[in-house]
């Protein structure tokens, strides 16, 4: 019988199964050339020049990534992780003063960010829970919409274009009012700093009352006690006002006008680097004990008993990493004399928030995908009919190549800055001295502001 | 089930695969030539302001200036041997789009239509940036609208055409829509009166 049983396997190499192997064989010829790495592991030689300092070296890194003619060209396909590269290198290139190109690039990335956020549809909500976490098309979450703006609205400040920077304070109002209208999230911390810039545009734009609103929005988060001052010599000259206001205005007995013959100076620092996605493989039996509440007791019942697989039972998804930077203390001296800096916003904070929001979701779609695996497994296994040795080949084969198939999602904007300091002085009309230290990174700049002037200084340290 | 079901979940997963790939990985592009494609111009591609935008909104304004008393006037003086002098000033800004380079354009067709109507001595805007320069300061060297009369007398100029372009721009889940109101007019610098005002409206959407 066993000969037999042999003999038969043997009898059965030929036409009928040469063509079932063939046809496993084709399943993972069809699906070996779609399998690419995640974004993470692509920007990992990225993240390692920016720590060792190399911030050049990680520019021309995206470029070669993006497959761009010329150092700083925009890629001439902006889809998915090409928008998320030209984003990273914009951030870089205002880290290196190179404002320019920042802008340019931070405004060809927020108008790409925003068609997939537009043209996401059932397709990629589909495709993330049957194929792979990051087959659907980037959906940037609401920290990195605003940040897009409120950081080119930086670089404007630092160029003095008051137009451009105003375009860009418009450009946050739209988005933030996108944000708390249909995202239902208008406490985001992003926009105190985003604030404290769209006034300060505003207020030297002589456009006071939609000054004194970005100011009043502000000031409703902690880490802007510098802005007092300046909003109290301003609310004279306006007629926005609110509770907040107006307990400034009453706060004090005399307004204190600006003394004549000086101007301003507004200090940005941004150092560390924001958590970024990594991929996560855990077994099914432990991302049940996590999520097994989330799910239907059929799928919870077929997880169990897939469990006993082994083999090919992972859970592939992304999860957050390590920030950069969590214990730094920026340091600022003007004229020698050391400034205070006011922590205006920590960005890692968003970040782990925002994850925590979705984290949940995108365990029980990793499991979801499992399931379809096995199921699509199951099915490989019973077209080999009575063939058990091919029958498992292909059961296995096929959900061995689909886990491989299924990458995990860890896209994200991975060189934002993890916090950022301000502070805001005045300063005898003339030129001033100005250092800036954070990570290991200075920038000595010689500021010359003009009587009623005003002057913005940024160090962004993402290392 | 059987290798008919077995084919169609390989087609299943093949096709999955093929769309991720696609993704992932991008596609071939190709540079066009807008003679050989004349068709190129025709689909907005962003809601900035694009050339067909620039024509619509000047065809609208310049049309309505053609027929304006202003016109009337100028063209009654040029009859006399007696030009007035023009400049044109930059267009405000006040949208949520980075549209300088389209009201550049703007600037130009128009100083264009006027020095070709031949009722006019038209001052090159290209002068200009110095004399913003002289009056603004080299800081903050940025066209302000309320120091019309200085630019007039440092540029010798008896009337500015200028305007600006304001925006309505929503966002919602499914779309974002900006919606453009464009303004052009004649100022005479020595009164700063509005003698001549026009406006137009266009619309962008990403939807």
């Amino acid at each position: 019988m066993a000969a037999k049983d042999v003999f038969d396997e043997g009898a059965a190499l030929n036409a009928g199964v040469v063509l079932r192997w063939a046809r496993a064989a084709g399943v993972v010829l069809a699906l070996g050339p779609a399998a690419c790495a995640g974004h993470s592991e692509y920007t990992l030689p990225v993240r390692t020049a920016l720590d060792a300092g190399d911030t050049r070296g990680a520019i021309r890194l995206l470029d070669e990534r993006m497959k761009v003619s010329a150092e700083g060209d925009l890629p001439a396909d902006m889809g998915s992780d090409n928008a998320l590269y030209v984003l990273d290198r914009g951030t870089l290139q205002q880290s290196i003063l190179a404002f320019d190109r920042s802008k340019r690039d931070l405004e060809a990335a927020d108008k790409a960010i925003d068609m997939l956020d537009l043209s996401r549809g059932a397709g990629d909500s589909i495709g993330e829970y049957v194929f792979s976490g990051s087959s659907g098309r980037y959906r940037a979450p609401p920290y990195e919409k605003l940040l897009v703006n409120t950081l080119d609205m930086l670089n404007y400040l630092e160029l003095r274009d008051l137009d451009g920077a105003r375009v860009e304070a418009r450009r946050l109002a739209v988005m933030q009012r996108y944000i708390a209208d249909d995202l239902e999230e208008g406490d985001n911390a992003v926009l105190g700093l985003g604030g404290l810039l769209a006034g300060l545009v505003f207020e030297k734009s002589d456009q006071v009352d939609e000054a004194l609103r970005w100011y009043d929005q502000t000031l409703a988060f902690a880490g802007f006690r510098a802005l007092q001052d300046p909003v109290r010599s301003l609310l004279p000259r306006g007629h926005y006002r609110s509770p907040r206001l107006e307990a400034i205005e009453k706060s004090a007995a005399t307004t204190p006008a600006a003394p004549p013959d000086t101007g301003e100076i507004l200090v940005v620092v941004g150092y560390g680097r924001v958590p970024h996605k990594i991929a996560h493989r855990v077994p099914i039996g432990l991302a049940l004990t996590w999520e097994a509440g989330a799910m239907s007791p059929h799928d919870v019942e077929l997880a169990n008993r897939m469990a006993a697989q082994g083999l090919v039972t992972w859970v592939n998804f992304p999860t957050l990493g390590r920030e950069q930077g969590a214990y730094e203390l920026p340091s600022c001296t003007l004229d020698g004399q050391p400034l205070a800096l006011d922590l205006a916003v920590d960005v890692t904070h968003q970040v782990r928030g925002e994850w925590k929001k979705i984290e949940g979701k995108i365990i029980v779609s990793a499991i979801t995908r499992l399931l379809a695996r096995y199921a699509a497994g199951t099915l490989a296994g019973a077209a080999a009919g009575s063939d058990k040795l091919l029958a498992a080949v292909l059961s296995i084969g096929t959900q061995a190549t689909l886990a491989a198939l299924d990458v995990p999602d860890t896209r994200s904007w991975e060189t934002l800055p993890a916090r950022v300091a301000v502070a805001r002085v005045r300063v005898p009309a003339g030129k001033h001295q100005l250092r800036l230290r954070a990570r290991g990174a200075t920038r000595e700049a010689e500021v010359d502001v003009d009587q009623g002037g005003w002057a913005v200084v940024s160090l962004m340290a993402l290392r | 089930m059987s290798a008919r079901v077995f084919s169609r979940v390989l087609l299943l997963a093949s096709s999955f695969a093929a769309a991720a790939g696609a993704n992932a990985c991008g596609g071939g592009r190709e540079y066009v030539r807008g003679t050989d494609d004349p068709g190129i111009d025709q689909p907005a591609m962003s809601t900035g302001l694009d050339k067909d935008d620039v024509e619509t909104a000047l065809q609208k304004l310049l049309n309505e200036l053609r027929e304006a008393p202003i016109m009337g006037e100028w063209r009654a003086r040029a009859g006399q041997d007696d030009k007035q002098t023009v400049a044109i000033a930059p267009f405000i800004n006040e949208t949520t789009e980075h549209i300088d380079s389209p009201l550049d354009v703007m600037l130009s067709e128009t100083e264009t239509w006027l020095a070709g109507s031949n009722v006019v001595r038209v001052v090159s805007h290209e002068r200009q940036t110095d004399m913003i320069r002289e009056v603004e300061g080299a800081q903050h060297p940025i066209f302000d609208p309320r120091h019309i009369p200085q630019y007039g007398k440092q540029l010798g100029v008896k009337f500015f055409i200028t305007g600006k372009v304001g925006a309505a721009d929503e966002r919602t889940a499914g779309a974002r829509r900006v919606q453009y109101f464009i303004f052009m007019q004649v100022i005479d610098t020595e009164t700063s009166e509005i003698r001549w005002q026009q406006k137009t409206y266009l619309t962008k959407a990403l939807r």
